[in-house]
């Protein structure tokens, strides 16, 4: 009989045939101390940290610190139960009314993760006669999401509003409703949706919705941080916007919000919701100023983008490929998998953290060094994470012509 | 998928989507209705969705996901798409 966990067997190998004996393994990193927002302890090296998506910086706001201390003392380390039974405090309450009134929506109900928040609202909202239109680059937890609900599910190609199109189309003459589903920024690349091209195609036909997965956007983009719709100008063509508060907001949790007359249905439907314990008070306190923080953010906003043209900038003017411009993800494209690892444990040995991503992690099949950019990094620092980048590509031979050529030909 | 034992998909469209799965076809196995995709093809989960969005471009069709974990063969991918090019 084969052992539970044999068909991970080709996984394992591949992973083994890739990481090797000794060196870092880039998805078993410790932080043995968190020094700033910006900086750690990792395997005894002070280690910028260039990879945290923590935008604005906020996971050391003194506001935020302190509320979460007081409601540590006053409520205790967890609420030890669901939303529905005896886990809402007056705290998570007045949660969900901060981010009904900053999105401008009539509704907000708040989850225990971004992941959550997806998976709930995602496998409950359409029914049997209904459809989801994925953008095929979203997130894993959009995809298991949308597993769990009876709507038939459709991917369109990513960022492609004329296939959408093309695809609700097909499905003009069917009654159920339809679900679009994108994200404002995807993570991986950093990439913008083209919201206002989508909104059109919605507008063509009859009970199409929409839903933004704001997660990298809430905090970046828009003059208070509303994320893609504030920027793009049509917050009232999207019907649900789903985030999460481990990003910009710098705690943990996730929300969904919307004006649908009916919205508050979902709380007794929506599994993820009723069947997991909720956010701990001092979470919900974090949350809650950061929030405020956030949305009076334009100066960290100015700074975050600020700092990264200045990584896009330095990176792309070593020769390196990069992927988005004008985005706080700042994603440099290894030709493989061996020498994105080689780049990623160069990084890491001379005080650099990024994230490395692999596929299928990855749209294209892309082997990434995955920067995201914080509103708290320094000119200092930002230079010599650029030296450092400099002196690995060179050691490993990336910023080589042959190289270069290979990566633009992938 | 749950078509009648019997059913068999039309000559064109397995030629189709035999000439779609060259390109995809890195094992170089023969090609037969009944080449399963995961364990004679190596399909992983990356190529699956590569695959079917070249099927749907070539049928100008959508697959919606929810089918894909009842397509085991080449067989079941035909009868799936003859029935969305039907409806």
């Amino acid at each position: 009989m084969a052992d539970l966990l044999d068909r991970f067997a080709p996984l394992m190998a591949q992973r083994d045939a890739l990481f090797g004996e000794g060196g870092v393994d880039p998805f078993e990193v410790k932080m043995d101390q968190v020094l700033s927002q910006t900086e750690a302890v990792i395997a005894g090296r002070r280690t910028i940290l260039v990879g945290t998506n923590n935008y604005l910086g906020l996971t050391f706001a003194p506001e935020a610190l302190k509320a979460a201390h007081e409601a540590l003392e006053a409520c205790g380390t967890g609420t030890t139960g669901s939303r529905v039974a005896n886990g809402t405090y007056d705290g998570h309450k007045q949660l969900e009314n901060v981010l009904s009134d900053f999105f401008g929506k009539e509704h907000a109900m708040v989850f225990s993760t971004g992941f959550l928040a997806n998976l709930g609202i995602l496998s409950t909202l359409m029914g049997p006669d209904d459809f989801i239109l994925m953008d095929a680059d979203c997130h894993a937890s959009i995809y298991d999401g949308v597993r769990g609900s009876s709507a038939q599910v459709i991917r369109f190609k990513h960022n492609d509003a004329a296939d959408l199109d093309k695809r609700l189309a097909r499905l003009a003459d069917k009654p159920g409703n339809k679900l679009i589903v994108i994200e404002g920024i995807y993570s991986m690349l950093g990439d913008k949706a083209p919201l206002g091209e989508i909104v059109a195609v919605k507008k063509k036909y009859d009970n199409v919705y929409l839903l933004s997965d704001e997660a990298h956007s809430l905090g970046v983009l828009g003059k208070f941080g509303r994320g893609l719709p504030e920027e793009a100008g049509c917050e009232d063509d999207v019907d649900f916007i789903v985030g999460t508060f481990s990003k910009s907001v710098g705690t943990v949790g996730g929300f969904c919000v919307s004006s649908h007359p009916q919205f508050n249905t979902l709380r007794l439907v929506c599994r993820a919701y009723v069947f997991t314990a909720s956010l701990p008070p001092s979470v919900v306190a974090s949350a809650t100023v950061n929030l405020g923080l956030v949305k009076n953010g334009g100066a960290l906003r100015v700074r975050l983008m600020r700092n990264a043209h200045k990584l896009h900038a330095g990176l792309t003017a070593l020769g390196l490929k990069v992927a988005s411009e004008n985005s706080p993800v700042v994603a440099v494209v290894a030709p493989d998998p061996e020498v994105a690892l080689a780049f990623w444990r160069g990084l890491i040995e001379a005080g650099v953290y990024v994230n490395l991503a692999l596929p299928p992690a990855t749209p294209y099949g892309y082997s990434l060094l995955r920067a995201s950019l914080c509103a708290a990094h320094t000119e200092e620092q930002l230079d010599e994470v650029i030296a450092i980048f400099a002196e690995v590509a060179a050691k490993i031979g990336l910023t080589a012509p042959a190289v270069r050529q290979r990566i633009a030909a992938g | 998928m749950n078509a009648p034992a019997g059913a068999a998909p039309s000559p064109d469209t397995l030629a189709a989507l035999f000439e779609i799965l060259k390109t995809f076809n890195k094992t170089g196995v023969e090609l037969t209705p009944g080449t399963r995709f995961s364990e004679d093809l190596n399909f992983d989960s990356l190529v699956v969705m590569e695959f079917v969005a070249v099927v749907e471009d070539d049928f100008d069709i959508s697959v919606p996901l929810n089918i894909l974990p009842d397509v085991a063969t080449i067989k079941d991918l035909a009868l799936a798409v003859e029935k969305i090019v039907a409806e």
